[in-house]
């Protein structure tokens, strides 16, 4: 927001990542062509943020995310009063805060665009949690349209072929599904294009994400925050691989000129969990005036991490693995050693945990994962008590002290 | 009732019963995390299932592992597991169900020394050939890893015999539950509480005989009394307080059915008997009455319920969540508008282990008697 | 035929006597530490404020969260159904009932008899009840009974988010540390206990008219910032704080 009261900064304009605007744009035209579909005859399918999205692009449907509309509730500070609605319909407030903001949304087309469109279908993958399968419910009792469940079973120790077979047969199922509502023939030829534009598009936001290897780092976790609606809500399309190379450009440039996110950059933080969506600014001023960047995060990087078990030559087979093995259907141990790959990468000096109480399978286990990384790496952390979207479970005096007890350790 | 003492002295220190068998038996105790365990696997591979439905006392180790949010269960369980309260375990066993449970699995294998450990990971969908044919993979998976931790064959044999029982157990259980059903009065609901929490840890064969003279005993008892309390059903998921009968009874209420993870619900549904046994066990898994962390369709659970709270002439119904368990929390508002809708009202209690206020309680299970 | 309905709640006990159907008089007074002790000692004084000898009463109901306490009461019945009875008494019409006390506020839904049709309770934390109030009270160094006419004085009510009533209790320190207004605070603290209630009594579904009953109704902030939430007008009778005694005493007469 530009305040015509205050002088423009030319240091923070020059910090300031010019791709953003791009970005908004192509959301903006992303949600207009969602709305629209009444004059494009289109259909809009709603799915979650780790469903397979590819054959919906293949088949010409718009896939439409509720988890990304939570975001943006929650970044719209809208977040309270649609959980309140929600818990006047009977669901508890200990609930998922994404999942309460969207079924009361749903009733009401509130929010900051006005609701979601209409789903023609429903598609749920359970590899996020198994709070995704519980809402779907919710919405397919109350838009009475057809729900499409791909069941990932959970690793906890290993990936079983049993596991394998059994979501393998459930893609067959799934294309069976889009024939059927979308009364058409599936086009495997061109699943097969929408893949490799996916697995180039993961592999660009890779490396966008990997800038921040550098020191100072060009981009923050709270950047990647908002530039990862793309590689959710659109992978598998050209536009975002054209977005990311430009992003990645403008990222590599920074580097070479070496613009800093965090002016003055001392210490590199490494974030775990969903961002506090109502609440990014403020996090990132205030470990900004610490001089200290969170260079990377657990959440941003879930959206590229399954690369190596997909296969360009066969990538509808591979969805089965790709889609089962993604960050939080795995053990806590196995995150906990991902998150130290993570802290060896970017160099991080501290780990940043938020305790997300709409999120157990994200969040159970961390105090497991902080003590782990604490044994093997020798680093401080924290742990911030928050909700990704319900602001009234946030207690801003709580986590200021927190936080500047936290830095104080990281520069004694 | 003097027959439910064996089974009451059993529900009151479960602990010391399982250490009592293995003493004597030499056996190996598995723990179980949830109503989906294999338990004819166990049984048919000569060990005793275990199961774990919270904890026993106040939470402080299991603090630095989960997170407040977490339920009392979760947390209990834990607890006990980290204080050497379940040091008897040989092992033990975590079928997918929740969120929760599926954290604590890891938790439990990172921390806990309770033995071996082994994630039997269930299909979330139950209503399809794939997740059927995958629920029997699972299954067959589940039987070999047994039989290596417990370095023992599991046969066909074997598991026959444990079909039988099984049967056996489920079978007086619905006759029981028929008692309850249509005399009220018979037996008191604190009673049936007891003799289905001693199903779940009481040696198979044992229980079955015990369980059986107790149905035929009551069957042949004259008629009760009609009782005019008010019909309660009980929908939910965990509930660790035996309290709960006795509050409702002395408000006014006897309680007619239930559908809870410590009631029927995991005690539903036979095996087929004359066809491949691991089969026959899976096929049981994917039909019995579903928990809300599984989905088959999108209202089996209340069309579920509805018919029960009608088959049992229900005046009304409790529904007891455990605070901070997802699933149950999720379907609630759809369950309650489904009775609404059929004019069976109905009452939400949330419930952590240890009742924090126990006042409150009481005043809502007797405004519900007086509302009904 | 005299009967006496005595509500020993958890921060106040009332009593209210009836006679043929008319409200002859009431009483209110703090409960103290003996649950036991209040029920006696408020029976006692509304008799000798009266005074009627014991002799004449015909029936006592005891209600509130000490009711079963109160040994000499000839049947115990909860405060949801006596709230009912009562403000159907004070008020036919009623078809709703919001009763905020010390520890559990309530939402009733009601028939055209003063039977109870549903109801709602706060979950077991303190957030919307009369305890809230009171922490924020001690955290303001207000009167509580101040609160409700400093609250009409705010011209722009603070944003107080946080559920839990310890976080809340931070959230008013540090409005109070940046210098906002006593009155915005307050108000604030009102539409968030409003916001609590009204989310709860939704589940009931909140038809008009709705009467508010319990000592909260006193404090006309908390009245205003549950009608601004739920847009319906909400009766205070005289009688608030001893509805719940008074529809006690009506149960008692049968």
């Amino acid at each position: 927001m530009n305040n015509p009261d205050k002088p423009i900064d030319p240091e923070r304009e020059k910090r300031k990542i010019k791709s953003v605007k791009r970005m908004k744009d192509i959301m903006t035209h992303y949600y207009i062509d969602a709305k629209t579909t009444d004059q494009t005859g289109k259909k809009v399918a709603w799915i979650t943020s780790g469903g397979p999205v590819e054959p919906l692009i293949a088949m010409d449907v718009i896939p439409v995310y509720p988890e990304n509309h939570g975001a943006m509730i929650g970044a719209a500070k809208m977040g309270v009063d649609l959980c309140e609605k929600a818990e006047e319909m009977g669901y508890s407030s200990d609930l998922c805060s994404y999942a309460r903001a969207d079924i009361a949304c749903a009733t009401v087309n509130g929010g900051p665009i006005g609701g979601l469109p209409r789903p023609d279908m429903l598609v749920c993958c359970n590899n996020i949690c198994g709070t995704v399968l519980k809402w779907y419910e919710v919405q397919a009792r109350y838009f009475k349209v057809p729900l499409f469940i791909l069941d990932t079973p959970f690793n906890h120790t290993e990936y079983t072929k049993e596991a394998y077979a059994y979501v393998r047969a459930q893609l067959n199922e799934y294309i069976a599904f889009l024939e059927t509502h979308c009364r058409k023939q599936f086009d495997f030829d061109r699943l097969a294009e929408v893949g490799r534009l996916s697995m180039a598009g993961q592999r660009l936001w890779q490396q966008v994400l990997d800038t921040a290897v550098h020191r100072p780092a060009p981009m923050s976790a709270f950047d990647a925050f908002f530039h990862l609606a793309l590689i959710v809500t659109l992978r598998g399309t050209r536009t975002v691989v054209d977005y990311y190379t430009e992003l990645l450009d403008e990222m590599k440039t920074r580097v070479a000129t070496g613009i800093a996110v965090v002016p003055g950059e001392k210490y590199r933080l490494l974030w775990d969990n969903l961002p506090v969506w109502f609440r990014t600014r403020w996090l990132s001023d205030k470990f900004a005036a610490h001089a200290a960047c969170l260079v990377a995060d657990t959440y941003t990087s879930s959206w590229c991490g399954t690369l190596k078990y997909l296969d360009e030559n066969d990538f509808f087979g591979s969805m089965a693995e790709g889609y089962s093995r993604v960050y939080i259907n795995i053990g806590t141990d196995q995150m906990a050693g991902m998150v130290m790959d993570m802290v060896d990468k970017y160099s991080a000096d501290g780990l940043v945990i938020h305790s997300n109480r709409s999120c157990k399978p994200y969040s159970l286990g961390q105090y497991d994962i902080q003590r782990i990384v604490q044994e093997k790496r020798g680093i401080p952390s924290l742990v911030i008590e928050a909700d990704m979207t319900d602001a009234r479970n946030f207690s801003e005096s709580q986590i200021d002290t927190r936080i500047d007890a936290f830095m104080e350790v990281l520069k004694s | 009732m003097q027959h439910s003492k064996q089974f009451q002295d059993i529900f009151a220190d479960p602990k010391a019963y399982a250490r009592r068998w293995k003493e004597k038996t030499g056996g190996k105790v598995i723990g179980t995390l949830c109503s989906y365990a294999p338990e004819e696997l166990i049984l048919a591979g000569g060990a005793l299932g275990f199961r774990i439905v919270g904890g026993s006392g106040s939470i402080s180790k299991a603090d630095a592992h989960l997170q407040s949010y977490s339920c009392s269960l979760v947390r209990g369980a834990l607890e006990d597991a980290l204080n050497e309260q379940l040091d008897f375990l040989g092992g033990a066993i975590f079928p997918h169900t929740c969120d929760s449970i599926q954290r604590l699995s890891d938790i439990w294998r990172m921390n806990a020394e309770t033995g071996f450990h082994l994630d039997v990971v269930l299909p979330v969908k139950l209503n399809t050939q794939s997740a059927r044919n995958y629920m029997a993979a699972v299954m067959r998976k589940a039987r070999t890893d047994l039989e290596a931790v417990l370095d023992k064959i599991i046969t066909d044999d074997d598991l026959q015999k444990a079909i039988g029982t099984y049967n056996g157990i489920r079978s007086a259980m619905k006759r029981l539950y028929t008692l309850r059903r249509d005399r009220p009065g018979t037996i008191d609901g604190s009673d049936v509480h007891a003799i289905v929490r001693a199903s779940m840890v009481m040696d198979r064969n044992d229980f079955l005989n015990s369980l059986t003279q107790v149905v035929e005993s009551l069957e042949q008892q004259p008629e009760p009394e009609s009782k005019t309390g008010k019909r309660i059903f009980f929908s939910g998921g965990v509930c660790n307080l035996p309290d709960v009968y006795s509050v409702i009874e002395s408000a006014g209420g006897t309680v007619v059915g239930d559908d809870l993870c410590t009631g029927f619900r995991g005690l539903t549904g036979l095996i087929d008997i004359g066809g491949d046994p691991m089969d026959a066990i899976a096929d049981r898994y994917a039909r019995r009455a579903i928990c809300p962390a599984k989905h088959s369709g999108i209202t089996r659970r209340g069309d579920d319920l509805v018919r029960l709270a009608k088959e049992t002439r229900a005046q009304g119904v409790i529904f007891l969540f455990l605070k901070f368990c997802d699933p149950h929390a999720f379907d609630y508002p759809y369950l309650k508008s489904m009775l609404d809708a059929e004019g069976i009202p109905s009452l939400l209690l949330e419930l952590e282990e240890q009742i924090p206020s126990e006042g409150q309680f009481r005043t809502r299970c007797e405004a519900f008697m007086e509302m009904l | 035929m005299i009967t006496v309905g005595i509500d020993v709640g958890s921060i106040s006990a009332k009593a209210a006597l009836i006679n043929a159907g008319e409200l002859i008089g009431s009483r209110v007074m703090l409960t103290g530490y003996n649950a036991r002790n209040a029920g006696e000692n408020i029976f006692t004084g509304l008799l000798d404020d009266l005074g009627i000898h014991r002799d004449a009463v015909d029936r006592i109901v005891a209600t509130g969260y000490g009711r079963n306490s109160v040994a000499f009461a000839h049947k115990a019945v909860t405060e949801i159904t006596c709230h009912a009875v009562g403000a159907h008494f004070q008020d036919p019409a009623v078809r709703c009932v919001i009763d905020i006390g010390g520890q559990d506020s309530k939402a009733i839904a009601l028939d055209s008899t003063g039977r109870v049709k549903d109801f709602a309770m706060n979950d077991k934390c303190a957030a919307g009840t009369g305890r809230f109030l009171e922490v924020m009270a001690r955290a303001l160094e207000v009167d509580l009974d101040a609160f409700g006419k400093m609250s009409l004085k705010a011209d722009r009510p603070a944003a107080i988010s946080s559920l839990c009533t310890v976080f809340a209790e931070s959230e008013v320190i540090s409005l109070i540390a940046r210098g906002e207004r006593r009155a915005n605070i307050i108000a604030g603290i009102h539409e968030s206990i409003g916001s609590r209630v009204v989310a709860m009594a939704n589940r009931v579904g909140i038809t008009e008219p709705v009467m508010m009953a319990g000592g909260v109704a006193n404090n006309i902030g908390v009245v205003k910032a549950l009608e601004k939430r739920s847009g319906k007008t909400i009766l205070v009778s005289a009688y608030a704080q001893v509805n719940g005694a008074i529809g006690a005493a009506l149960i008692a007469a049968g």
